[in-house]
């Protein structure tokens, strides 16, 4: 029964929704659309996020968009976020500069699961700013060197301007303990890797499937042909771990937004094993040409 | 068993007179300019209040969830200020019907899930609600939700008998609202009265689904390709006005908006509807749900399916808001009747081929 006596003060109420603040520290232009921005919370406290949980940001007067830590939690003054420019948020987010103030709340969602892969082998799959992400659980791989089996790296971009976090994809591959293949769709004169889309490389690796973690972002209609290549390698179903993308507005399972059939992203994800996915047709977007306009 | 008291016809008006002079009273009342639509208001005489009415287009869950309202205000000063902004006045929702307040009762369960939301519960702290009981019309069918009888999240419920209503008394709160009222001790006769109300109302209701909500879960989970969903989607018009008009939907967006100095502003929470192509939309231009059918699917699986097998009971509470705002005609009952009548007729044929 209500209380009617129980009305708790108004930062209360709308605490869940109310913004901290985070100063940014330093921003770099990785591509003509890109931009990593370093932040630190204002309080000083750390915001304790697990590779693949994300946060909403917000510059207020502009609104609030998830986007997923692309930094290791390992990196403990500070955190990063990859910010593509798409709409009036994230341009005004491009726009800002050392020592501004942004909002941010979270860390929501559930990430990758760090302490599952323990002593497995780990075979990151990762198209376009899919490897955003997944720079957060390869850095903290690469600090928690030994507590992981192999790690192999495969990222695929469509062409060489547009791949991200070059100096970290130029220090993975240059560790003897990280096996890397890079690959872009549409060459040009200054590439010498390999052509094609990531299933490409894929193909090549050799896995022992039973030992294996698979660790998978990229843009909606990659997952099912790199699910194909994985299975084809014997993979189980349950070490197939893929990261989706959705409009979250709340990140509290509320808004609906993010809803997935019966599931909410932003709480039973966004990192899902691929067995919660099989049977779920709202997993990756409908390709459906002839229904365009149903 | 509560306790049942009458209040006789000529006690009413003092009875809300007095909640009216003691605070806010939401209930309702005539569209001031609109004479003939009935529509949850404030009140400032009791003589406005029509607790006999039919269905309202928009459900008192605005009450406890606006269609708009500001989360907090901010101000573009250096560092950022954030003020959170609440109403905090105490207030009387009254003439609620049994759907709607079964619908009350489905959202504190769906916002409070963990990790629960604290607007609602703190707007629905706020206020005391009395419930009234109703005659269906022709799109009315909660005999088939279990929401016909609702006593649920009321302090008072009044059901219409000759000599004015029978009181149940459901919370202290309740009791409270009555403790200076013209109430007296209910009789025999003014209980069967009441009971033979709720026997004409179950009796008057033309429309049903033609399956238990366990049964509607099940067809529904293996009606998940059926070209019905394209047929009803090649009529929708993505208008949004079913969601709109639903009291168990409880979707939002959140958005800024900046004052005209454009020096400070608010963030805002607001209605959304599932059933607009952008609902799903995500940066990039991938939409999850792009398609019509999509979309009308998700509003049934919603409401018979994922959120029955959360909270254990479909979130429809059988009001016909739906079908009555309907832009094109789609009725609720009609068109999930045809999914269970197509699914048994397939399994017969199943059975006999």
């Amino acid at each position: 029964m209500i209380d009617h006596d129980a009305v708790p003060p108004a930062e209360d109420i709308t605490r869940f929704y109310q913004p901290e603040l985070a100063r940014v520290i330093g921003k770099w232009q990785m591509t003509e659309m890109m931009v990593l921005l370093r932040l630190q919370p204002a309080s000083g406290e750390r915001l304790d996020h697990a590779p693949g949980q994300f946060l909403q940001i917000s510059l207020p007067g502009y609104g609030e968009a998830p986007i997923s830590f692309c930094s290791s939690p390992t990196q403990t003054d500070s955190f990063e976020l990859c910010v593509q420019s798409v709409g009036n948020l994230s341009e005004a987010l491009h726009d800002l500069r050392p020592g501004d103030f942004v909002g941010v709340r979270g860390p929501y969602g559930h990430g990758f699961p760090v302490e599952d892969m323990r002593g497995r082998d780990v075979l990151i799959v990762a198209g376009g700013i899919g490897i955003a992400p997944l720079r957060s659980l390869i850095n903290y791989m690469a600090d928690r060197r030994r507590d992981f089996g192999r790690v192999i790296i495969v990222y695929g971009a469509r062409n060489p301007s547009e791949r991200l976090f070059v100096e970290d994809v130029e220090a993975w591959d240059a560790r003897d303990d990280f096996e890397t293949w890079f690959t872009v769709d549409e060459p040009d004169e200054t590439w010498t890797g390999m052509t094609g889309v990531v299933t490409v490389p894929l193909r090549e690796v050799e896995i022992d499937p039973a030992r294996t973690t698979a660790a998978v972002v990229g843009p909606p209609v990659m997952y099912r042909y790199v699910a194909m290549e994985l299975l084809n390698k014997q993979m189980a179903e349950d070490d197939i771990l893929f990261s989706l993308e959705r409009r979250f507005k709340c990140g509290m399972g509320k808004c609906g937004h993010c809803q997935l059939n019966d599931l909410y992203v932003c709480q039973d994800g966004p990192v899902f094993r691929y067995t919660q996915l099989i049977g779920r047709t709202e997993a990756i977007e409908v390709w459906a040409p002839d229904e365009q306009k149903g | 068993m509560p306790t049942e008291l009458v209040m006789p016809h000529e006690a009413v008006e003092r009875f809300f007179g007095r909640l009216i002079d003691e605070g806010p009273v939401m209930g309702p009342r005539e569209r001031v300019s609109q004479p003939g639509f009935i529509h949850f208001d404030w009140l400032s005489d009791a003589a406005d209040l029509r607790l006999n009415y039919q269905t309202t287009t928009i459900p008192p869950k605005k009450a406890f969830f606006p269609p708009r309202e500001v989360l907090f205000e901010f101000e573009l000063t250096d560092p950022l200020k954030i003020t959170a902004v609440r109403e905090a006045e105490s207030f009387t929702l009254v003439g609620v019907h049994p759907c709607d307040l079964a619908a009350l009762r489905m959202l504190d369960d769906a916002y409070a899930r963990e990790p629960a939301e604290a607007c609602w519960p703190a707007n629905r702290a706020r206020a005391r609600v009395i419930g009234v009981d109703c005659m269906p019309d022709e799109y009315c069918f909660c005999t088939s939700t279990d929401s016909c009888y609702s006593r649920a999240a009321c302090d008072l419920f009044l059901t219409p008998i000759e000599r004015g209503y029978l009181v149940e008394v459901l919370t202290p709160a309740g009791e409270d609202m009555l403790r200076v009222s013209d109430v007296s001790e209910a009789t025999d006769e003014d209980r069967e009265q009441a009971e033979a109300f709720r026997r004409e109302k179950a009796g008057a209701m033309t429309a049903r689904l033609d399956a238990t909500p366990e049964e509607l879960a099940e067809i529904l989970e293996s009606e998940e390709h059926t070209e019905l969903w394209k047929e009803i989607a090649s009529r929708c018009y993505s208008c949004g006005s079913c969601n709109t008009t639903c009291p168990t939907c409880f979707c939002f967006d959140i958005n800024d908006e900046f004052d005209l100095g454009l020096t400070g502003g608010r963030r805002m929470r607001s209605w959304d509807s599932c059933q607009l192509a952008e609902f799903a939309l995500v940066a990039g231009g991938h939409n999850f749900r792009r398609l019509r059918w999509q979309r009308v699917r998700h509003r049934w699986y919603r409401k018979f399916v994922y959120l029955y097998r959360t909270f254990g009971r479909p979130y429809c509470t059988g009001c016909g808001r739906c079908s009555r705002a309907c832009t094109a005609d789609i009725n609720i009952v009609d068109v999930t009747n045809e999914i269970i009548n197509r699914a048994r007729e397939r399994d017969r044929q199943g059975v006999q081929g």
